[in-house]
This record gives C-alpha cells, structure tokens and sequence, in this order.
C-alpha cells in the first residue's frame, strides 16, 4: 500500500467515525457550586452521581461546597466580576436578585418541555418575570417537631392541630423553675422564615401575585401578635429567640430537652439525631389557623449567564434535577422537587419523619419572588420580629414595615 | 617640556550596566531599584483606595455593574446615607465603641506590661499566658464569647448570679441596651494583649538608672510612674494608642460574629454597615460613601493624633 493510499484510507476511517459517531463528544469541565451540606464528606451521595454524569457524558465536574450563609454573597461578588462556578445551587429564594441582576443564564427554551417532571410549586420558583432561570433539585417546607415525653408530661395526648392547640401546648410545656419551654424559635431573620406561614395561615399576605404589599393588614399583623405573645406575654420560649440567628442555635432547646416544640424543616432531623440520639421526637403537620400553610424552601439549580460552557451546564442541571433527584435525595433524606417524587408510591416509601413534609406539601407556598426579597426578608422582617419580641406594638411594627417594603420596592 | 602619556592599559570591556554608573543613568538607578516596590503598592493599596472612592461617587448597584452602566451622581449616595436614621446611630456607635476600646486596651495594657515587667518566678510562663487571648483566632474567640452571654447556659450569667450581680439571666447580646457593651467585652479582652505586648517592649528600653535615681529622691510609685516611666515610652505609647484606634475601627469580626450589627442595630458601627449597604443590600455607591467617610476620618484622627505628640515633642 502506498503512503497515498494509506493517507486515503486514513481520511476515510476518520470522515466514517465522525458520521457515525464513533468519536468522543468534546468534554468540558464544569465548576459546581453546591450548599455544603449535601458534599459534607468525600462518600457523600452526590459524588457517586457526580461520577455517572461524567461516566455517561464525557465531561468532568469540579464540585465545591458553599456554606448556605455565605453562598449568595459569595456568588453575587464572583459572578459580578465575571467569574464565579458555571452550575449553583440556590436557595430559592435567591433566583429573583440574581435573575434581575443578568447574572443568571436564562433557561426558558430549554426547561419548556420538560415542565411537567417537576412539582409546580418547587418549578415556579425557579421563575421569574415570566422566564425560567433555575430547575428545583429539592424542595422542603417546615413542619412541627414535638418533643414526645414533654408533651405527654404536659398532660397532652396528641401533638396540636391548630393554633388554639399549638398555644395551649406551648404554655403547657412552660415551668419557669425548671427551666423548659413550650416552643423554641429563632430571632432575626431565622424567626422571619418562620414567621411567614402563621402569616399566610391567618389568611394574611406579605406581597401578593399582583405585587402589592400587604404587610400592614390586620391578618398580618394578628399572625405575628400571636406568635410573639408566646415570649412576650407566655413566656413560653427561651430567651434564645432574641439571639438565634443560625438554626443550630434555634435547635439547641430543643436538643436539650428545655423546649418541647420547634417549627422547622426536613434539615432539622439529621441535627436532631446526631446532637441527641435518645431524644423521644416526632413530626407533624403544622397546627392549621385559618388556612393550612407553610413555607416553601428548597435548592434550585442555575447556570451562570457567563459560563463558557453553557451545554454541558445545561446537561448537568437536566441530570440532578430530572426523576433521578428521587433516589439522590432519599439517600440525603430531603424531598426531591421531581414530580414523581409526589406519587403515593414514593411517598410511602419515605421515612415516618419525612411523610408530615410531604403530606403537606399541597399547603406549601413560596416566598414573594421579587428580586429585592433578600432585603425586604433580612431588613424589613428580621427587624419587626426582633422588635416585637421586645416588646414594641405589633401594629406600629408592620405598619412601619408595610412602609419601608413599598419603599424597597419603589411604590 | 614633554608631555608623557600613561601607558595604555588592557582595554575594559564595555558592560551595559556602565550607563547607571554616571551622569543621566546614575540619577535614574535609584528609582529603578524602587519601581517595583512602587508598582506593587500603586496597585494593591493606592489603587483600591483611589477606585473606592471614586465608586461612592456613582450609582453602583449589582444590576449597574453588572451592565456597566454606572452613572456619576456627584454626592448622592452621601445624601442617600446621610437620610438613613441608621447611619446616625452606627455613628454614634462607632464613637463608643473607639473610645471604650482605645481608653480600656491602653488602660489595662499598661497595667499588664507594668505588672509583667519584673522579676519574677515564672513570668516567661506569665508573660506568654497573658498572650493567647491575642493568639486565638477571631472566630474561635467570638464563638466562645458568644456562649458565655448565652442567655440560658452561659457562664457570664451563672457567675453573676452566683455572685448575686443579677437575679434572672440576661441576655447580653439580645438586649438592645448591652449588645454594644457585651462585644466591647470581648474585643478589649482581644485587643489589650497587643497593647501589652509593645508597652513591655518599651518599659525595657527605660534605663535602670533613671528610675533609681528617681527613687533615691524619693518619687512614689505613682510620681516615678507620671514623671518618669510615661515620658520614656511616650513614642511606643503613641504607636500603640494609634494602631489600637485604627484596629478598633476597622474590628469587624467581632461585632459581626456576635451581633450582625443587632439587634435593632443597637450594636451597628460604620464598617458593619457600610458591608451592608455593600454585600446584603448589593448598592456599592452607598457601601463606598461610607468607606470613604471612615476613611478620611482615620487619616485626619491618626494625623491630628501623631502632630499632637511630635508638638509635645518638639516642646
């Protein structure tokens, strides 16, 4: 065979591959930013599937935990200056700031049809102004823990159902002497995530679908009279709340066994059951008001707008978020936000703490996706929770965060 | 007469570095030798100060700079900082929170270089003891302070009330009225090492001879402490006082890791607000504004400061 024949035959072999597709896709190394507590250690469940993406697709994934409290600032200043992770998770309540800031690769076309794999409620946060910027990858909402033994010392057979419950309750696990409480809840703004679903229950608003601020309105303000008379007046929760800012310090009472109730969510159990193995505790429904309510949480999955690799970005949200997220977060114990994660099967096959979450799942909503919800959350409502709870008029309070939110968002 | 030459020489051979051995070259050389020092600092200090103070001069929000459509807006976000009814309580904040720090760090520090600057078993033991407040980490401080105010199982409660100081627990970082005063605590507990530290320094560069004179006229302990002690180590006392004041201000760690600036802002000095006008809120030409206030106040206070003892110098 002569070199100009063994050329042509080359040529060939190579044109024949590449029609066929025999050659490897080009692979791209896509930097992940995720919360830490999902990469807490190096068997952690998502490296496993980190691992498959990359077995399957040829590209190669370089996964940094981000602490929760300092991932927006720390995501907002990378990618301001044009640099930060190609893939993120957010807490869905971030999708609105950075999405309005440009920094967010918009997902619209892409995320179309592949609408109905999701839960609706965990899909719609991931929207705004009518585009998609974020795919869920789980979702949570908060629920009621009740420390089992205090409650049956209290005289109380079952956990309470609605508000009148949930005070008597509370009051009931209170002895000054011996130092418990009925209920044990956070200050600041870690009160404030709490503080929206009695609000919602009471039928009261926050900001509305159509963008008006409602928080000065008498079921407003009722909500957060009731909540706060619990310390104020009842006594019935330690004087931690006017110093938890962290959910590790809204647990501890609870851990303790010097506060019978906590209203929190699915990332509670595992802090739980590690800070006291023995503690008697179970989970349920939040007590009811008016309304069933509670508030939605949850990561969402967004590519940066500046990414240079947006596909194979775009390939990994579609892979985490899509109906393998069911199995990837049973292994972490949270709720996947993919539809089938909502099927009675799944549900069943949850664990007996996890069921109360789901079961409420229909009476889930989400925080006002505005893009200046950061602010309104940490300046407007972290500051009318710490002031009510020493003790100045809740209706000044709301009033003068009803004023402050319109002016936030420029009404 | 006849003039004779020297014999010539081997010839030299010409070496490029000849041209900053005279003349235009040899003026020029010492600059050289310092340009990149220069450089250096043109860049991580004059141009950070220079760019920050030009950014409180326009409207730089995270949509702006992200758009690179920031406008000058001449002194608006001043006005903009001067309207916020917490610019004016961080204000008066950070002058208590200065004042305490500078007046208890130089006050106990003092105390400490006095008291570890004597013979005495042990007192290398002593002496590297009294240094692990400065020695720990700000986070690993901040934390264990946290839980000593913890309202409920916190040590500062339980030994005042064993102490009989208080009749219930109190919650000294939850209250409006302590918030300040809780972390002040904390930082002149770090701080006063530091100050120590220079002070001994300097009360062992005062002669031995002096202070014995002084005793044999018969000075007191408090007179040779005034008129003897004090004027020898005025220069370090000045040094210490200025980075004491500087640091305070610039203290964020331990007032953001204890309080956020909370709760009600009861506790909010400039640095913690002007980090969030710039990283909770995202509106950097309000963030800058502040920076830059604080900033021409450090250089005037520190230059008013340092002139004050050169005068006393100098008299």
């Amino acid at each position: 065979m002569n070199i100009h024949r063994k050329l042509i035959t080359g040529a060939a072999a190579l044109a024949l591959g590449l029609g066929v597709g025999f050659s490897p896709a080009l692979a791209d190394n896509i930097v992940f930013w995720i919360n830490s507590p999902l990469a807490s250690s190096p068997d952690a469940p998502i490296y496993a599937e980190l691992k498959a993406f990359e077995a399957e697709t040829g590209h190669t994934v370089e996964l940094q935990p981000v602490a929760h409290m300092e991932m927006e600032r720390n995501l907002t200043v990378a990618m301001s200056g044009g640099a930060g992770p190609d893939v993120m998770a957010l807490d869905i309540a971030w999708v609105a700031g950075l999405a309005n800031a440009g920094l967010l690769m918009d997902l619209t076309e892409q995320t179309a049809p592949l609408a109905e794999g999701y839960q609706k409620g965990p899909l719609a946060s991931g929207r705004f102004e009518q585009r998609q910027y974020a795919l869920p990858l789980y979702t949570n909402n908060v629920a009621l823990f009740v420390n089992n033994k205090m409650l049956a010392d209290a005289g109380i057979d079952k956990a309470p159902t609605n508000w009148e419950e949930f005070r008597e309750a509370a009051i009931a696990m209170t002895n000054a002497e011996k130092g418990t409480y009925g209920l044990t809840f956070g200050g600041s703004r870690t009160g404030a995530f709490q503080l929206y679903s009695f609000i919602w229950q009471n039928g009261g608003e926050v900001i509305d679908d159509e963008g008006k601020v409602r928080v000065g309105e008498p079921e407003s303000v009722e909500a957060v009279e009731f909540l706060s008379s619990l310390y104020t007046e009842h006594k019935a929760m330690p004087d931690s709340v006017l110093t938890a800012n962290s959910w590790d310090e809204v647990n501890a009472p609870f851990i303790q066994e010097r506060a019978g109730m906590l209203v929190s969510g699915d990332w509670a159990i595992a802090a739980l059951k590690n800070g006291n193995p023995n503690l008697d505790w179970s989970v349920h429904p939040l007590p009811v008001g008016k309304q069933a309510a509670t508030v939605i949480g949850g990561y969402n999955l967004a590519v940066n707008a500046n990414t240079s690799v947006g596909d194979a970005s775009w390939q990994l949200v579609e892979w985490l978020t899509g109906p393998r997220s069911v199995e990837l977060m049973g292994k972490y114990n949270r709720l996947s936000a993919a539809a089938g994660a909502a099927a009675p099967e799944a549900i069943a096959a949850l664990p007996e703490e996890i069921k109360p979450f789901m079961e409420q799942a229909d009476a889930g909503r989400a925080r006002p996706v505005v893009a200046e919800w950061s602010q309104i959350h940490s300046e407007v409502f972290g500051t009318v929770w710490d002031s009510v709870l020493r003790g100045q008029p809740v209706a000044d309070v709301m009033s003068k965060a009803d004023a402050q939110t319109k002016s936030i968002m420029g009404q | 007469m006849t003039k004779t030459r020297a014999p010539a020489g081997p010839k030299l051979r010409n070496t490029w570095s000849q041209i900053f051995e005279t003349g235009m070259g040899a003026r020029v050389y010492p600059y050289l030798m310092v340009l990149p020092a220069v450089l250096v600092v043109v860049g991580v200090v004059v141009y950070p100060v220079i760019s920050g103070i030009m950014t409180a001069f326009y409207d730089v929000t995270l949509r702006t700079l992200n758009t690179g459509t920031a406008q000058f807006v001449g002194f608006r976000n001043f006005e903009r900082v001067f309207a916020d009814p917490v610019f004016v309580l961080a204000s008066t904040n950070t002058l208590i929170w200065v004042v305490l720090n500078v007046v208890a760090q130089l006050g106990l520090g003092l105390a400490l270089a006095l008291l570890l600057h004597r013979a005495m078993p042990g007192i290398g033991f002593f002496r590297s003891g009294i240094l692990v407040p400065w020695v720990v980490p700000s986070v690993v401080a901040v934390l264990t302070w946290r839980w000593m105010y913890d309202p409920s199982v916190g040590i500062a409660n339980e030994i005042l009330l064993k102490l009989g100081i208080l009749d219930r627990n109190h919650p000294w970082l939850g209250d409006t009225a302590t918030s300040l005063y809780a972390v002040t605590v904390e930082s002149i507990w770090k701080g006063t090492p530091f100050v120590m530290l220079l002070l001994l320094a300097a009360l062992q560069m005062v002669p031995r001879s002096i202070l014995e004179a002084a005793s044999m006229d018969g000075a007191s302990g408090w007179r040779k402490l005034w008129y003897v002690i004090l004027p020898q180590i005025r220069v370090s006392f000045a040094i210490a006082a200025v980075l004491t004041f500087i640091l305070t201000v610039n203290n964020f760690n331990a007032i953001w890791l204890m309080t956020e600036g909370g709760p009600l802002n009861s506790s909010e000095i400039l640095f913690t607000l002007a980090y969030k006008y710039g990283f909770q809120r995202f509106d950097l030409g309000k963030a800058s504004a502040v920076a830059t206030m604080l900033f021409v106040g450090l250089v005037i206070a520190t230059t008013v400061y340092l002139k004050l003892i050169q005068a006393k110098e100098g008299d």
